[in-house]
């Protein structure tokens, strides 16, 4: 390419914007964003241990447990070749009034992509840096993406709420 | 979805940026929510470049003009042609491309990045390709001379 091509600007498209156009795709979807009182640094590396964050603030999940996990990162002799730099794939059961649902799992800085087996169930994480990284802009997303389901909207609008309060008061407290 | 998303970026990044400048992140969500939205519509795969390219100058322009949503003037596109050149003073191309029409920017991101002809390009904007053809080639090599010794 000639001329000023090579020079273009180029638009960029965040973990929160992802996530807000890949809600806006479903009409059962719900979710809540906003600012965590914590550093991204700390936020975001104790919301990504799902094992240990999921069960302390989602109030429909007792407990996660990660089946596997592959780094993504494409190096070594066991590597997928197929894998990409920076994104985890993992293989979870979130235990719901005592039901293991498995989930398939990407996780990326700032973007958690959880879909249930069967996509009967999708949860999506996201997060940026707010205010130069001293705190945590932060989105929440639940929905159910199957033909029929947007009157559940209310319903699951009801639930990010509620996860989203719970996160927010354990932000505040250092997690 | 996300998959889909993840292919488009690195193209639609180009578009919005190029067009809608500093609003090209929020033509870039923008464009995501109506391909995403829309996508079931799309009866054949293979239109999928083709598609998402009319939606991604679509909004990238309609961004750049602050939300308004008007019909492209034929007239802003042939302008390029008659704006004066200053070499010594194109700095950088943010700036160049600031001051030109949304409309100028899409063309020529049509036909810089995706080499679509300046016919196709016309009638991807809904532009008369019979008004426009032989002056916007006159334009794009107007612009393109700022950046050659």
């Amino acid at each position: 390419m000639n001329g000023p091509g090579q020079q273009w600007p180029v638009a960029s498209m965040g973990p929160m914007a992802r996530a807000r156009a890949l809600g806006a795709s479903i009409p059962s979807a719900a979710w809540t964003e906003g600012i965590l009182d914590a550093p991204y640094g700390t936020a975001w590396p104790w919301i990504a241990d799902l094992e240990v964050s999921v069960p302390r603030f989602d109030t429909q999940v007792r407990r996660i447990r990660v089946l596997e996990r592959s780094d993504g990162g494409g190096v070594g002799p066991g590597a997928d070749p197929g894998a990409e730099p920076g994104a985890e794939q993992l293989r979870i059961t979130a235990s719901t009034f005592g039901i293991a649902v498995p989930f398939d799992v990407r996780l990326e800085d700032g973007f958690c992509l959880m879909q249930a087996r069967a996509r009967i169930y999708l949860v999506l994480m996201a997060a940026e840096p707010h205010d130069g990284g001293a705190r945590t802009r932060f989105l929440h997303l639940e929905a159910i993406p199957l033909p029929g389901t947007r009157f559940l909207r209310g319903h699951l609008q009801r639930v990010v709420d509620a996860d989203f309060a719970n996160l927010t008061r354990l932000a505040a407290r250092g997690f | 979805m996300d998959a889909l998303v993840r292919a488009l970026i690195p193209y639609v990044g180009r578009v919005c940026g190029a067009i809608a400048l500093d609003r090209g992140d929020d033509a870039m969500q923008e464009t995501f929510i109506a391909v995403l939205r829309n996508i079931r519509s799309l009866r054949e795969p293979a239109a999928l470049h083709g598609w998402v390219r009319r939606i991604a100058v679509r909004e990238a322009i309609r961004a750049a003009r602050g939300g308004r949503e008007d019909p492209v003037d034929p007239d802003a596109l042939v302008g390029l042609a008659m704006a004066p050149v200053d070499v010594a003073t194109v700095v950088d191309v943010r700036s160049t491309l600031a001051g030109l029409a949304p409309e100028q920017r899409a063309i020529l991101v049509l036909r810089d990045v995706d080499g679509l002809s300046e016919a196709e390009a016309a009638r991807l904007l809904g532009v008369p390709e019979g008004t426009v053809k032989s002056r916007l080639h006159r334009a794009r090599s107007a612009f393109t001379r700022r950046w050659e010794p």
